[in-house]
């Protein structure tokens, strides 16, 4: 996979740099700030672009940077690292894109299969969400809907977690050691119970309408 | 010999280090005389203090960028490079394998706890996007249900600091049986208005332990339990 990446702190830029080259992966790009990815990305391709949050431009460089990418190269994938996975960014995440795009700690992509695994299923088109993150929205969703989660079963709430964390039903399927079929009646028992209209069977809609419904307060912020 | 915890090796020995017949750790009472030929510097004014106060929370908010970009950023490196390490390990080696996972783990569990120390100091969402997505992050970690309404207006580093731990306390106190607090931020002039609803009221002596230094106050409308928390601060 062509990968393109932004990082100002220079040891955690050099290291995952040698660890992208160690997994296989060509990287066409290398810089200390988002204004130079865009630079070097107007000439260059790359299949997934990976950028720190807090970045110059500051305060969050990464986000605006991923604003022009998007824009300039639709199909690029976006991968954003940072020191803290909070609800707030992956929120203004999402609002740049809801497919090829994803959101992990920086640490937590420190193996060669991690790496890899996150990076293709962001070429692949999925949403990719830190799963401590995604496991914090299932466990204390917002408002008054703590009390729908409650009626969910045991099974139900890890396929729950398992879409928060951006996975496709053959994904969740693997995970769970379960077939693709079963995994669909319990998104279907799931969308039910939270009164959410499975009415697209566009995976990331429905990734979305999850994410979004843990999130909002008991009226809407 | 027994050592005090106070006392460590280096120390000057004990006996010739002034104390008070009380209490043999707090300094001398303010309001002895000083001794001959020194000069006591007067207690500064109101404003100097307010200055200093407002100094405080932009230390806090440089130390958590110093945890941020100095030790967390080289443990994250740390952990990408014994990543590479293992992927170096031939597969045959599956002990060396674990040993490496479980140092990673280690690191991993170092970084939340940096993390969790940073949140104490000033907590870098606050920095970055201020008290509404702060406060809703707050919110979230606490079991009662809490609903925040909050502009994107900006205070100052001071007067965002105080409010947030003034009133995360409050969420962090309040019971599990409580029916939900609604908090709602709002500028008035050049003052930061905060009013905590359906908040038990014998918080409010620690909300206004947090905000006086500021020059802040706090009212209370309602009761006798519960009732209304208004914190205000003069902001930027």
């Amino acid at each position: 996979m062509r990968v393109a990446l932004a990082e100002d702190g220079a040891l955690f830029r050099e290291g995952l740099l040698m660890l992208l080259q160690a997994a296989g992966h060509e990287v066409v790009g290398c810089t200390a700030d988002g204004d130079s990815l865009v630079a070097l990305l107007a000439t260059q391709p790359a299949d997934v672009a990976i950028l720190d949050i807090r970045m110059p431009p500051e305060p969050d460089g990464g986000l605006v940077t991923a604003e022009r990418l998007r824009a300039a190269h639709p199909d690029m994938g976006l991968l954003f690292l940072s020191h803290y996975a909070e609800s707030h960014y992956l929120m203004r995440i999402l609002q740049i894109g809801t497919d090829s795009i994803g959101y992990r700690l920086k640490e937590k992509v420190g193996s060669v299969d991690v790496l890899t695994d996150t990076l293709t299923r962001i070429e692949s088109g999925e949403i990719v969400i830190e799963p401590t993150l995604a496991k914090r929205l299932v466990e204390r969703p917002r408002g008054d809907k703590k009390g729908v989660i409650a009626t969910l079963s045991e099974r139900e709430l890890d396929v729950l977690r398992l879409m928060a964390e951006g996975r496709s039903n053959t994904g969740i399927a693997a995970q769970l050691f379960v077939t693709p079929k079963a995994v669909e009646k319990h998104i279907a028992n799931i969308f039910g119970k939270l009164n959410l209209h499975a009415d697209t069977a566009e995976h990331h809609r429905r990734v979305l309408a999850v994410l979004t419904y843990l999130r909002s307060q008991r009226d809407e912020e | 010999m027994m050592l005090e915890p106070a006392q460590c090796a280096g120390d000057a020995p004990r006996t010739h280090a002034p104390r008070t017949p009380n209490d043999p750790h707090s300094p001398l009472p303010d309001h002895s005389p000083p001794p001959d030929h020194t000069t006591r510097l007067p207690a500064p004014a109101r404003d100097a203090r307010l200055r200093a106060e407002r100094e405080q929370w932009q230390r806090r908010r440089r130390l958590e960028r110093q945890l941020h970009d100095g030790a967390a950023l080289r443990i994250s490196a740390l952990s990408l490079q014994l990543g590479l390490f293992r992927h170096r390990v031939p597969e045959a080696e599956p002990d060396l394998h674990a040993s490496i996972d479980g140092l990673q783990d280690e690191l991993h569990a170092v970084l939340q706890e940096l993390r969790d120390v940073a949140g104490k100091i000033y907590p870098p969402l606050l920095d970055e996007a201020g008290l509404g997505p702060a406060l809703r992050e707050a919110a979230d970690r606490v079991e009662t249900p809490v609903r925040v309404v909050a502009p994107d207006d900006r205070f100052g580093p001071a007067a965002e600091g105080a409010a947030y731990f003034a009133v995360t306390e409050c969420l962090e106190a309040a019971t599990a049986a409580s029916p939900g607090l609604d908090v709602v931020v709002r500028r008035d002039g050049a003052v930061l208005a905060v009013d905590v609803v359906g908040v038990e009221l014998r918080h409010a002596d620690a909300m206004l332990d947090a905000v006086r230094r500021l020059g802040g106050t706090i009212d209370v409308a309602g009761g006798p339990d519960a009732g209304t928390i208004t914190a205000r601060l003069p902001c930027e």
